[in-house]
């Protein structure tokens, strides 16, 4: 049983909700994955504890009232030393004739002391996650654990699999970790000198990054989104091209941008490894894996944005040209060497491992099984007095989750404006 | 040929697999037959291979609003699955019953033939007599009773050759004989 009560954790969002911006049109209460939104007295309630920031909603509001909110530039220059960590799928917004290096080097002009590129680490990180596929033979499938979305959805959605989930920290969170000791070590600045900020195209990972899950201690400062920045780094073309410091990246290691390319990366020495995308597929997926139907992979790589991190909300480019622009980055990378031994053995002595995940699971009507029992008796009941259109006018996502909701006294009967009609039709007739 | 059939199931009718300290509180439900809390209602067609899966997966969204551990949850997902592929693939559809009570859960899977003609075989792990459309669809590895056994506390089995079969498992929210993470 979880330690820290969910029921009363206080829980930190990027999706934001601009009460006096909504029109109730329910969009958002049809489109959320965790069932987390409701809309009573004309305007949109979310419940923080489902809320799992996936951002889908934000994608279907038609009035700006939902959006995400990352950090903003400014919050950097309060730290004297500042690392930008860039998500692989930054260098595919940028088009060819601008050039990713100077994608990169606009993060210096923006005020960046040091950057470092997710895609540095990819290739150690797949032999991270081989190895401990090949530790853990008693986990079938692993799953994949560096979408944040994912990981919440989990927590809220399917507790039973939160053993699954791959107990290491995410690339950009190994990242960090080891700059921070590094910048501390040879810079001799103290750690509250230094600012590190991931430069993201996800609402989740913003999240992530002011409370993450499984961990003791924040490991960041802030997230940047990259479409805060993007105007900002297209302004500067001209003394980006003036500037002729050397850049080194390691362009080989973008393919964690793309979904797939971690699942196939990892799949080798007999590894069978799948790739699902796109919040609706991987739920689809997690419960054929909760009926032990897919036991038969050793890794799963699940991502809560269509195609992968390119799909994000806080991208600019489309998923899809951005994903031609990665592969083209990838095909005409040079092999960067790192110290993947180095990498390697901090993960062995345990430095990347992350604390127990726990559930987050508002599922269940009542602590006590006997009154949960009762209330869905109710429910069951109480559906069956429903149209079971699912039209959502109600404000619930479905007749069942309105059902659920009376029950729970949060809507009345009298909510459903299609079994009114019909009564009244009824009455009329009489 | 089917008179000889009929002979064998007549040493074998019905079949029982019951874990180790679970024997007295499935007697007692047997002989005492206690009222449900909620029964839950489906019909299965034979060879639908694009519908089937829909009961257990309502039974496993009931039991997370019931908040049933999440181990034993999964149990029951999986007995409850290859059960309600086992109606598909071998039979001419059926219906099931889930009854769920405070701390157990009844499955009862009742199909319309041609029964199975010799259970003990049925039981064998590998041992399958699905059609080329079970196959196809990825099924008929022959370990679905098996598994079914495999998850459940305790599992009932009843044939009639050229008649129906029936098939209920017990499923406990407490683990007893599954040591909790």
């Amino acid at each position: 049983m979880p330690q820290n009560d969910i029921h009363t954790k206080e829980y930190f969002h990027s999706v934001v909700f601009y009460r006096e911006d909504c029109i109730g049109c329910t969009k958002c209460v049809r489109v959320c994955p965790t069932e987390a939104i409701r809309v009573r007295m004309g305007k949109a309630i979310i419940d923080p504890h489902r809320c799992i920031d996936c951002s889908k909603c934000v994608s279907v509001c038609p009035t700006e009232a939902l959006r995400v909110e990352a950090d903003k530039l400014e919050s950097i220059y309060s730290f004297k030393y500042r690392l930008a960590v860039i998500s692989a799928s930054y260098e595919g917004q940028f088009a060819e004739d601008f050039g990713f290096k100077n994608a990169l080097k606009a993060l210096y002009h923006l005020g960046f002391d040091e950057v470092a590129e997710q895609a540095m680490i990819t290739n150690i990180t797949a032999e991270i996650i081989r190895d401990y596929i090949k530790i853990h033979p008693n986990i079938r499938p692993i799953l994949s654990s560096n979408c944040p979305a994912i990981v919440r959805l989990v927590q809220v959605r399917f507790p039973s699999l939160l053993p699954n989930l791959l107990h290491i920290e995410s690339p950009m969170s190994m990242l960090a970790k080891y700059y921070r000791d590094k910048i501390i070590r040879e810079k001799g600045l103290k750690e509250e000198d230094i600012g590190i900020f991931l430069i993201v195209p996800s609402a989740s990972q913003v999240t992530a990054v002011h409370q993450p899950e499984g961990n003791y201690k924040h490991l960041h400062n802030g997230a940047i989104a990259i479409n805060e920045i993007y105007s900002k780094v297209l302004a500067m073309q001209k003394e980006l091209e003036e500037d002729t410091r050397p850049i080194v990246s390691y362009a080989n290691g973008l393919s964690w941008a793309l979904s797939g390319m971690e699942a196939e990366e990892i799949a080798t020495e007999g590894i069978e490894t799948l790739a699902i995308s796109g919040i609706h597929n991987v739920i689809e997926v997690l419960s054929n894996i909760e009926g032990h139907r897919l036991d038969q992979y050793h890794y799963i790589e699940l991502r809560n944005c269509e195609q992968g991190c390119v799909g994000g909300g806080l991208n600019i480019e489309n998923p899809f040209v951005a994903a031609s622009r990665i592969r083209k980055l990838i095909n005409n990378s040079e092999k960067i060497k790192i110290d993947n031994d180095y990498f390697f053995r901090l993960y062995k002595e345990g430095y990347f491992d992350v604390t127990q995940l726990e559930p987050r699971s508002m599922m269940e009507l009542d602590k006590d099984i006997k009154t949960a029992i009762t209330k869905m008796k109710r429910v069951k009941e109480i559906t069956d007095m429903l149209p079971g259109i699912d039209c959502a006018v109600c404000g619930s996502p479905t007749c069942k989750a309105l059902a659920e909701d009376i029950v729970l006294e949060k809507a009345e009967l009298s909510d459903c404006l299609i079994r009114l009609r019909k009564l009244r039709t009824k009455k009329n007739e009489e | 040929m089917k008179g000889s059939e009929a002979v064998k199931s007549k040493s074998i009718p019905e079949y029982w697999a019951i874990k180790p300290g679970f024997e007295e509180e499935i007697k007692k439900i047997i002989n005492e037959r206690p009222e449900p809390e909620i029964s839950l209602d489906y019909e299965i067609a034979e060879n639908d291979y694009v519908k089937t899966g829909k009961a257990s997966s309502d039974v496993k969204f009931f039991l997370k609003k019931l908040g049933v551990n999440p181990e034993v949850l999964r149990r029951v997902a999986v007995a409850s699955y290859e059960a309600e592929i086992n109606v598909t693939a071998h039979s001419k559809g059926g219906k099931v019953t889930a009854n769920i009570y405070s701390d157990y859960i009844i499955m009862m899977f009742e199909d319309y033939g041609p029964g199975i003609a010799d259970i003990e075989q049925a039981m064998q792990p590998g041992f399958s007599t699905a059609n080329e459309l079970a196959r196809e669809m990825g099924f008929g590895a022959g370990l679905g009773l098996p598994n079914i056994k495999k998850n459940c506390d305790g599992m009932y089995l009843s044939s009639e050759p050229g008649g129906s079969t029936t098939l209920i498992f017990f499923i406990y929210y407490e683990e007893k004989s599954y040591a909790a993470k």
